[in-house]
C-alpha cells in the first residue's frame, strides 16, 4: 500500500484547486459557486475538529459564524470602525462562545445528544436575537456589505484566492492540531473517552480546545463569508444553510480526514447545482440524495479511494 | 391568571403528545427521529384533505392519525433498516441523517404538491363557562384527547405485558433479546404508535388554529427540546416538561410577547438541560 503523505495531500489539494478558475474560463458565475464551494469546505474543516475528532455535536456552526460576522458588519458599519479591527473581535466572539459551550458541555458530562440539543437551542436564540434587535441587525431583510470589508474580499479572482488562502490556513491549522500531542488526545478521546481520562489526558482541556479552535475558524469564514456575499441575513447562518450543509459535506468527504471536507465539499457542490435547475422540486430531491448516499456511502470518498485505489490517504 | 395556567397546561399537552414518540423511538430504536415534525404534519394534511372529500370530520381526523402510522410504519421497515444493523453512536448518526433526509423529502413533497392546504377544524361551541372562568371548548376537546391518549399509553406500558417487553427492551436491548424477546417487531410497533400520536398532536393543531404544510420544522425542533428536557428516555419526563414549557409560554406571552416569550421558552430550555442533564426524571419510564 503506498502512503500519501499530509503534506503532499495538502500541497496537491492546493494547486488544484489553485487552478480551478482556469478551467472555468472566466464565467463570473461559475466563479462565484467555486468561491461558496471553498467557503463550504472551510466550514466543514471546522465541523471536522469539533465533531469529526472529539464527538462534540455542535449544531450551532450557522450561529457562531452568523455571530462572527454580525458583530463585525454591524460595528463596521454602525461605530465606523475599520473591517480589520473588527473581524478579530468577531472571531474571538465566535471562539469564546465555542469554548464556553465546550467547557459548560463537558463539565455537565452531557452525551452527544444532549449537546446537540443545547448547542440547536443556541441557534434558535441567536436567529431570534438577529430577528429582534432590528434598530441594529435590520431583521429578516439583512444588511448589505457592499464596500464594507476588505477590497479583496469584494469579489472576482482577488476574492477567490484570499478565500483559498483562508481554507489552506484552516487546513494547516487541522494539519498542526493533528500532528500535536493534541492530535493524540483526540484520537484517544475518540476512541473511548473514559479511557482516555484514565490514561492521564486531560479530556476536559483537549475537548474545549478542539472547540474553540474549530469555532475560531467558524468565526473567520463567517465573516469572510459576510463580505464576500455582499449582504447578510439570518438566512444565510440558518441551521439548514450552514449546519446541515456542513454535516452532509463532512460525511460525503469522510469524518475525521485531512481531505474529507474538501473531497465533500467539491461533491455537495456538484449535487447542488445538480438539483438546482429543478425549480421547487429540489428540495425533495435533495432529501432523496441524502438518505440514498448516507445510506450507501456512509464512510465517505476518502474511504472508498482508500479501498479501491489502495493508497493510504490522508 | 386561572385561565392563562389552564391554557399552559393545554399547550402542554399538545408538545408532550409531539414529544413522547421521539422520547419512545429513542428509547427503543436508539433513533433521533428528526422527521416527527412532519410526520404530524402529514396527519393533519390527509385530515385536511378527506374533509376536503366531504367526509365525516371525526372519520377524517382518524385517518390522519392513520396517515401519520403509515408513513411511521414505511419509515421502521425501509428507511430506518440500515440504521438498526448498526449500533450505539453510529446507528444515532445515521439514523438522525436518514430522517434529516425524510424531514427534506416530505417538506418538499407537501411544499410542491399541496402548498395551499391547510386545517382548521371549527367546533360548534366556541366557549363554554366553567365556574367563573371562560373555556375554550377548543382547550378542553384538546386536553380531553391528550389525557386520553397519555391515559392509554401508562396503561399499556404498565400494565400489560407487552407493555413491560417495551420497557425491558428500553432498559436494555441484549437482555430483553437474551429473554427470547424480538426486538424487531416491538420496535415496529412503537415506531407506529409513535407516528400515530405526532399525527394527533398534528390534527389537534387544526382545532387551536390553522395548520399548513410549514410548520414541520418548528414541530420537530420544539417535540425535540421537550423530550430532551424530560430525559430522552422518560415518558413521564416528557409529559411533565411539555406541561411546563406550556406553562411558561402562556405566562411569557402574557405578559412580555411574542418575541421575548420565545427567547423566554429558549433559556429555559438549555437551562433546564444544564442543570439536570439526565433528564427531569432520569432512568424512570
Amino acid at each position: 500500500m503506498r502512503i500519501v503523505s499530509e503534506r503532499t495531500a495538502l500541497a496537491a489539494t492546493a494547486v488544484v484547486l489553485a487552478l480551478v478558475p482556469l478551467a472555468l474560463g472566466g464565467s463570473p458565475h461559475f466563479l462565484r459557486i467555486a468561491t461558496l464551494m471553498l467557503i463550504g469546505m472551510a466550514y466543514a474543516v471546522a465541523f471536522n475538529i469539533i465533531f469529526g475528532h472529539t464527538r462534540q455535536l455542535f449544531l450551532c456552526l450557522g450561529a457562531l459564524a452568523g455571530a462572527s460576522a454580525y458583530v463585525s458588519v454591524v460595528l463596521t458599519m454602525k461605530a465606523g470602525l475599520s473591517p480589520w479591527l473588527t473581524m478579530p473581535l468577531g472571531v474571538a466572539l465566535a471562539a469564546a462562545l465555542g469554548g464556553a459551550f465546550s467547557y459548560v458541555s463537558v463539565r455537565r458530562g452531557l452525551g452527544v445528544i444532549f449537546v446537540g440539543i443545547v448547542t440547536l437551542v443556541f441557534s434558535m436564540i441567536f436567529h431570534n436575537l438577529v430577528l429582534g434587535l432590528r434598530e441594529w441587525t435590520n431583521g429578516e431583510t439583512g444588511l448589505e456589505t457592499k464596500g464594507l470589508g476588505p477590497a479583496v474580499l469584494a469579489g472576482g479572482l482577488p476574492a477567490y484566492y484570499a478565500i483559498l488562502g483562508v481554507l489552506a490556513a484552516s487546513a494547516l491549522v487541522y494539519h498542526a492540531l493533528m500532528r500535536s500531542r493534541a492530535g493524540r488526545a483526540f484520537q484517544a478521546i475518540a476512541d473511548d473517552e473514559f479511557a482516555a481520562e484514565l490514561a492521564g489526558i486531560n479530556v476536559t482541556a483537549y475537548k474545549v480546545l478542539a472547540a474553540t479552535v474549530g469555532s475560531a475558524i467558524l468565526g473567520v469564514v463567517g465573516v469572510v463569508h459576510a463580505y464576500y456575499g455582499g449582504f447578510i441575513s439570518p438566512t444565510i447562518y440558518a441551521l439548514g444553510s450552514i449546519d446541515i450543509v456542513a454535516l452532509v459535506t463532512l460525511l460525503l468527504g469522510g469524518m475525521g480526514t485531512l481531505l474529507g471536507p474538501v473531497l465533500g465539499g467539491v461533491l455537495f457542490t456538484l449535487l447542488d447545482e445538480l438539483v438546482r435547475p429543478l425549480g421547487r422540486l429540489n428540495v425533495m430531491v435533495y432529501g432523496i440524495l441524502i438518505i440514498v448516499l448516507v445510506i450507501t456511502f456512509r464512510h465517505g470518498f476518502v474511504a472508498m479511494l482508500r479501498k479501491r485505489l489502495k493508497i493510504h490517504l490522508p | 391568571m386561572f385561565a392563562i395556567l389552564l391554557d399552559g397546561i393545554v399547550q402542554g399537552l399538545q408538545l408532550s403528545l409531539m414529544a413522547v414518540g421521539i422520547t419512545l423511538i429513542f428509547g427503543l430504536g436508539g433513533v433521533l427521529n428528526l422527521a416527527h415534525g412532519q410526520i404530524a404534519v402529514v396527519g393533519g394534511i390527509v385530515t385536511a384533505l378527506c374533509i376536503g372529500e366531504g367526509l365525516n370530520p371525526v372519520l377524517a381526523c382518524a385517518m390522519g392519525v392513520l396517515g401519520s402510522g403509515v408513513l411511521g410504519l414505511l419509515m421502521d421497515r425501509t428507511l430506518l433498516v440500515p440504521a438498526y444493523r448498526l449500533a450505539g453512536e453510529e446507528r444515532l448518526l445515521l439514523g438522525l441523517l436518514v430522517t434529516l433526509g425524510l424531514s427534506f423529502v416530505v417538506n418538499g413533497f407537501l411544499d410542491v404538491r399541496y402548498p395551499t392546504v391547510a386545517l382548521t377544524l371549527r367546533l360548534p361551541t366556541p366557549s363554554f363557562a366553567l365556574g367563573e372562568v371562560t373555556v375554550r371548548t377548543a382547550s378542553a376537546v384538546v386536553a380531553l384527547i391528550a389525557l386520553a391518549a397519555f391515559g392509554l399509553l401508562f396503561a399499556f406500558l404498565k400494565l400489560t405485558l407487552l407493555g413491560k417487553v417495551v420497557r425491558s427492551i428500553m432498559q436494555n436491548e441484549v437482555g430483553a433479546g437474551l429473554c427470547g424477546i424480538n426486538p424487531a417487531r416491538i420496535r415496529t410497533l412503537i415506531v407506529v404508535l409513535s407516528a400515530m400520536m405526532a399525527g394527533l398532536a398534528g390534527v389537534v393543531q387544526g382545532l387551536f388554529s390553522s395548520l399548513g404544510t410549514e410548520l414541520g420544522n418548528e414541530f420537530t425542533s420544539f417535540a425535540l427540546i421537550v423530550a430532551v428536557i424530560g430525559g430522552v428516555r422518560s415518558v413521564n419526563g416528557t409529559l411533565v416538561a411539555g406541561i411546563l414549557l406550556g406553562i411558561v409560554n402562556a405566562f411569557a406571552s402574557f405578559y412580555v410577547g411574542a418575541y421575548l416569550t420565545l427567547l423566554i421558552l429558549l433559556v429555559t430550555a438549555a437551562g433546564t438541560i444544564l442543570v439536570r442533564p439526565q433528564g427531569l426524571f432520569a432512568f424512570r419510564t
